[in-house]
């Protein structure tokens, strides 16, 4: 192993616990966030520091304003001496034309975003200039749309434009994009209030007080524990949470140059490929992001988390209390009891798969279809038995707080207890990650292949869009983290709606319900393969478009759950008062309950 | 003639319904068996609750707490940024008004401190110095203390008092101290205390002695 594969190794393994790490204390937040909002309720956001009023102003001016020295470079680069930025200097038309593109979308992104965020706070606050009163009336609805409007405009114009004018273009669009970011980071700052402005983070600051109360906290041992057990229970039950991210694929190959023969280089790794080809073959070295490539993937996974029973188990029994070891019991034969499900529902997959490598699975979806199209079914089963291993609600038997307290960890304070709340934290998004390495495409987006965008069904092609080969890996990381916490999210939403399951019922559930579906699932899964592998060129055409169409699906859901989230956040919203009572009297004479401007 | 049962809480009476209200059972239609598509409708309200709440907690649109309290939100009033305020008869902490020139309008009556149940007011009345006019038909308090911890926020003083000296209407509630004597509100601090609107003295007239429109006794009086 040479010194680069060994920093490659390790840079892998850094993104992957940064990512889980964070996410777990994102996670304990998120969650306790949606508890409140889900209860009409602020939540946990007292924990508050303040910042100067020229700090905030800083902060908000220097991304901008940084991005916009950016932006401006091929723009300034002709004014410049030519050994400072050759390549800017010179523009050639390929370059020229990505510049373009790129500028001149951010540039109208950055534009109306910026535009209906001023409309809102008009609209809720006043007017402060002129400028301001324009956008009295204006609904951030309307901005949104003239803003995608000329996304299409902008894109069809920098299609149309010829050879000779792209150059000039691609240096006014930055320019133009430089000059927007500046004025948006500007004005910004300009609307900062004077004194010290409190700084919450929608609570995420409570967050970080509870983790260091968590860690000041006295470590409590029951009288008659066994010490040793009750110190060694959380660091089992940790230890499964980190192990299994080491075969999780979190993007696609990167390709650098070099002879893959030889041993890796850092020379290689300064040098990416441009471009891919549509098959994605590399030609030089395949840096994999995955820290283990096993063949034995899945499995692996299985057998790690099978082992995080044992850390809940020791836990409640090491603990001297009837309540835990209830909950530890309880952990226990849950934990066997749905591993068997899961691990079998699961066997339909592997057959359309053909294989039990993860990367091989990512794969097979980006080049298909993703996995909870082929096997629906199979995906509900999974979920369930996912949801029972990472004993969250509705399967949170093992803490059960209004029957046995705690259940396993009650005995635990501090750190100690705040390592079996992150343990179950990281779990959740490794669950989610193995959710989605499975059934959602792992690191693949809808029509994205490595050569870039192609929308295409069957054979026939609707659009394409060369890209640069580290753009698309970086999307692709981007979109593997990026559905990970979705998934996570809709797992939170589970806990906060579906109350919590009577024991019997769970275990009725695993083993009458679960365990004959998962199996009814691989025959027929089994014979489905079967008669497609031995049906003719015909249907295998027809498997191809539907593959595809789902894509089309996928991509076009998103787009729209976007387009509503965008209209719904930007709804003006219009209330009535109620002034019947001298309290709400009192309240408007003083312009309402709020004392201050509360930003959570 | 058959011999009944007798009745008992515990034993059904033969050949006789269960007198009473029928109750309502829970259905259990099949796709509430089901599962699925009740536990998506929960989440479809989850989800609606979450994402509103969430958009308004962002974006600074949460609905007043007060003024906004009938429509759907977040109900939560931050305290102690935000504070509701007191509707206008509470009974907040005292105040002491005070005459056109800035003295106190208590007269050392002891009305007040008599009809307070928690005695908790103590005043320690004094005369006017020799030449004053007020001197012999008032008396001014050399000292004014509430014990608000012991105060029962009954109102009696307010009540009792003849000169509309004491008045409740600061709209404040005491504050948590640290220890027991910062509760002692003494003269200085009651007489610096405001009405709602910031005011310090009362809309009702107050009739110096010497005033033509005072209805006491007069100096001139014989048998004073």
């Amino acid at each position: 192993m040479s010194a680069a594969e060994l920093v490659v190794v390790i840079v892998k393994i850094a993104i992957l616990l940064g990512f889980f790490l964070t996410m777990a204390a994102v996670g304990i937040w998120a969650d306790r966030r949606q508890s409140a909002m889900v209860q009409d309720r602020v939540g946990p956001n007292r924990a508050v520091f303040h910042l100067p009023s020229m700090v905030v102003r800083g902060i908000v001016l220097l991304p901008p304003t940084l991005f916009a020295a950016l932006a401006v470079l091929p723009a300034v680069a002709p004014l410049l001496p030519p050994w400072l930025f050759p390549a800017y200097h010179d523009l050639r038309p390929a370059s020229a034309f990505e510049i373009l593109t790129d500028s001149l979308q951010i540039a109208v992104l950055v534009g109306w975003v910026s535009l209906a965020l001023l409309a809102g706070t008009v609209r809720r606050s006043g007017a402060m200039n002129a400028f301001e009163a324009l956008f009295v009336d204006v609904d951030p609805r309307t901005i949104f749309y003239a803003g995608v409007a000329l996304h299409a405009v902008g894109f069809a114009v920098t299609s149309s434009l010829s050879v000779d004018a792209v150059v000039p273009a691609a240096r006014a669009a930055s320019a133009l994009l430089a000059v927007i970011l500046c004025v948006a980071g500007i004005y910004t700052a300009s609307r900062v209030p004077d004194g010290p402005i409190p700084v919450r983070l929608a609570g995420l600051v409570h967050s970080v007080a509870d983790v260091i109360k968590l860690l000041m906290k006295e470590d409590f041992i029951p009288k008659n524990a066994d010490r040793l057990l009750h110190g060694l229970a959380p660091m089992i039950a940790l230890f499964p949470a980190f192990v299994t991210m080491a075969v999780l694929p979190f993007g696609s190959r990167l390709c650098v140059q070099g002879d893959p023969r030889q041993a890796l280089t850092f020379n290689d790794l300064a040098h990416p490929a441009y471009q891919m080809g549509r098959d994605g073959i590399c030609h030089g070295h395949g840096v994999g992001l995955q820290i283990a490539d096993l063949n034995v993937g899945i499995l692996y996974i299985f057998a790690m988390s099978g082992t995080g029973v044992v850390g809940a188990a020791l836990a409640g029994w090491a603990s001297d209390n009837k309540f835990s070891l209830l909950g530890g019991l309880r952990a226990a034969s849950q934990m066997v009891s749905y591993e068997v499900a899961m691990g079998l529902s699961l066997v339909g997959l592997f057959l359309v798969y053909g294989g039990v490598r993860l990367s091989a699975m990512v794969e097979w979806q980006g080049e298909n279809t993703w996995g909870i199209f082929v096997q629906p079914f199979a995906f509900f089963l999974f979920l369930t038995a996912l949801v029972a291993e990472t004993k969250r609600t509705p399967f949170d038997q093992p803490e059960g707080e209004s029957e046995i307290v705690a259940g396993y960890f009650l005995e635990y304070s501090g750190m100690k207890f705040g390592m079996f709340f992150m343990g179950e934290y990281i779990e959740l998004f490794l669950s989610s990650a193995l959710l989605v390495t499975l059934f959602f495409g792992g690191y693949q987006l809808p029509f994205l292949h490595p050569d870039g965008v192609l929308v295409a069904f069957g054979e026939t092609t609707l659009f394409a869009y060369k890209m640069n080969h580290v753009a698309v890996v970086l999307i692709g990381m981007v979109a593997f983290f990026g559905k990970t916490m979705l998934m996570a999210f809709v797992q939170i939403f589970f806990r906060w709606t579906l109350p919590r399951f009577r024991y019997d019922q769970v275990m009725k559930l695993g083993w009458t319900k679960l365990l004959p579906f998962s199996l009814a699932n691989i025959m027929v899964t089994g014979v489905l393969v079967l008669a497609a592998h031995d049906a003719g060129p015909g249907v295998s055409a027809i498997l191809k478009v539907a593959a595809d169409a789902t894509q089309a699906l996928v991509a076009l859901s998103a787009l729209a759950a976007l387009v509503a989230l965008i209209v719904g956040l930007l709804e003006p919203i219009e209330r009535k008062k109620f002034l019947a009572s001298t309290t709400a009297r009192f309240a408007a004479a003083a312009g309402g309950t709020k004392a201050t401007p509360q930003q959570a | 003639m058959a011999k009944s049962i007798p009745s008992t809480p515990w034993t059904k009476p033969a050949q006789r319904q269960v007198a009473g209200k029928p109750v309502a059972r829970p259905v259990r239609s099949v796709e509430v068996q089901a599962y699925f598509p009740e536990m998506m409708k929960g989440m479809a309200i989850t989800m609606r609750h979450f994402f509103k709440n969430t958009k308004e907690l962002v974006l600074g649109q949460k609905p007043d707490p007060v003024l906004e309290g009938m429509e759907e939100g977040i109900t939560t009033i931050s305290y102690p940024e935000e504070k509701r305020p007191y509707p206008e008869r509470f009974r907040g902490l005292h105040r002491l008004t005070l005459r056109d020139d800035g003295s106190p309008r208590c007269v050392a009556c002891l009305c007040c401190s008599t009809a307070c149940p928690a005695q908790c007011i103590s005043i320690k009345p004094a005369e006017y110095a020799e030449g004053d006019p007020r001197r012999g038909y008032e008396r001014f308090p050399e000292t004014f203390v509430i014990d608000e911890l012991r105060c029962i926020f009954c109102g009696y003083c307010v009540e009792a008092c003849p000169c509309d000296a004491i008045r409740m209407d600061t709209g404040m509630h005491p504050v948590p101290y640290d220890s027991r004597d910062q509760f002692i509100y003494e003269k200085d601090l009651l007489l610096h205390f405001t009405g709602r609107e910031g005011e310090r003295k009362t809309e009702n007239p107050r009739h110096e002695p010497g005033d033509p429109t005072h209805p006491g006794l007069s100096r001139d009086h014989e048998s004073h």
